[in-house]
């Protein structure tokens, strides 16, 4: 499947939820869990089906300002991509 | 003892009553009765216990688990204790303005049983008219927020026409389709011989099931598995004997796995004698194939042998009659002649429809 463009508004797919595993916060979806290491949690948490991909980019550029830009598209980019094929996002 | 990981689901079988026969059912042969099924609170307390534990997902099953009143009332309680609820229904029972009390109960997620795309070959597995219902209830779950999976099982009596079953599934239009070859245990394992598939059968169907994914990849997710008796290594069934999982029948005897049950000599304590942590960390039957010291070779020195656990317990006695032996599915094993044999056996002998197979009896 193709990667998400700029106005892409990434949400939760069917039967997909936070869920809490221990003090880690995890997503379960029907078959099972899937573990979130930190930067993809910090992408995740901006999944809500409303903001776009572009705002997403920018929110976590805004909150990670010593980042470089690039690299934060090509993570939210891949990160997303990766999570569609699992299904647990749609976009 | 080995170190005793927490378990991540519950399966919670919450009847065997059930108003289809399917001749590949997984309950036992001998299944229990109304009278002695556990109450409300019971299972409330259960689920409350599992979530503590550290379990996440809750699959509520049966028999069919819509035969219970209370349905609705264990969804809120193991939605209100954090648990993802799972509800695996044959959709007999279950209308519309229930289903969609079940979502507003806290249901994460609905799978649907179907048994075949032509309703009298559907009927005639199912042992009973079921197959309009089932439509009925997937066009209701397509109206209602909710996640929806349909489960397809396939075996010899229909996977010659695997092709129009897929188109089937599409029309009912799930998240998810999950393609299930039979597994052989319970009721299945006694119609082995009218279920299991041919090899052709089984690689026809790998490749039919490949095209399909890719075709509609991005609108249905497909997923199958190879049938255990034509793949090379065993599965790590159940993740591993009381590794990942456990059950509870509807009695509230508490078993690593459905089959548990056949194997000779288990005592299987009950929930209305112990708490869940105390089952799960120390009763007998959970500690029984759990670690390594159990084992025989080739599994105790396989390099294999932390990724499958040797097989299933279950069906290397329903093989074997030996529970330690290695699953007769591995091609390692001693014995996989066992499965060799009946691959050969089901390759000779004609695919025809049969009535000597046996239909699940309802308990009393």
């Amino acid at each position: 499947m193709p990667r998400p463009s700029d106005s892409s508004r990434p949400k939760f797919a069917a039967g997909c939820r936070w869920g809490t595993h221990g003090e880690e916060r995890v997503v379960l979806f029907p078959e099972g869990m899937i573990r979130v290491e930190a930067t993809g949690l910090s992408i995740l948490e901006l999944v809500d089906g409303q903001r776009e991909v572009a705002q997403i980019i920018s929110d976590l550029a805004a909150r990670y300002d010593t980042a470089d830009p690039a690299r934060i598209r090509e993570d939210v980019l891949s990160f997303l991509e990766k999570l569609h094929d699992k299904r647990v996002v749609d976009y | 003892m080995a170190i005793v990981d927490k378990p991540l689901a519950l399966i919670a079988e919450l009847t065997h009553r059930c108003p289809l026969h399917c001749v590949y059912c997984s309950n036992p042969l001998e299944m229990v009765a109304a009278k002695q099924e556990l109450a409300t609170e019971d299972w409330i307390r259960v689920f409350q216990e599992a979530r503590q534990l550290g379990v996440l997902h809750l699959h509520l099953t049966g028999g069919e688990p819509a035969a219970r009143a209370d349905l609705k009332d264990l969804i809120q309680a193991a939605h209100a204790a954090g648990l993802y609820a799972n509800f695996i229904t044959s959709g007999i029972g279950v209308s519309e303005s229930r289903l969609g009390e079940l979502i507003e109960s806290g249901l994460d997620h609905v799978q649907l049983s179907i048994q075949d795309s032509r309703e009298d070959r559907a009927n005639w597995i199912a042992g009973t008219k079921a197959h309009a219902h089932k439509i009925a209830f997937a066009t209701a779950a397509n109206k209602l927020p909710v996640a929806f999976t349909v489960n397809l099982v396939v075996h010899r009596q229909n996977l010659d026409h695997l092709e129009e079953m897929i188109a089937f599934a599409e029309e009912l239009a799930p998240n998810r389709l999950e393609i299930a070859h039979t597994q052989y245990y319970g009721w299945a394992f006694r119609n082995r011989a009218q279920l299991m598939p041919t090899r052709e059968q089984v690689e026809h169907c790998l490749s039919t099931v490949e095209e399909a994914q890719k075709r509609l990849s991005g609108k249905m997710r497909i997923d199958c598995v190879v049938p255990d008796y034509y793949a090379r290594y065993p599965k790590a069934c159940m993740g591993g004997w009381g590794r990942r999982l456990l059950l509870i029948d509807p009695a509230g005897q508490a078993l690593p796995c459905h089959a548990a049950g056949v194997i000779p000599g288990m005592k299987f304590d009950n929930v209305r004698d112990h708490s869940l942590e105390w089952i799960w960390n120390e009763s007998v039957a959970f500690n029984r194939f759990r670690g390594e010291e159990w084992m025989l070779e080739p599994c105790r020195s396989c390099e294999r042998r932390t990724q499958d656990f040797g097989g299933c317990r279950c069906q290397a006695f329903l093989l074997t009659a030996d529970a330690t032996a290695t699953d007769p599915a591995c091609s390692l094993a001693p014995k996989h002649h066992l499965v060799t044999d009946q691959q050969i056996a089901q390759r000779d002998s004609h695919i025809e429809e049969t009535t000597s197979w046996s239909y699940r009896a309802n308990p009393q």
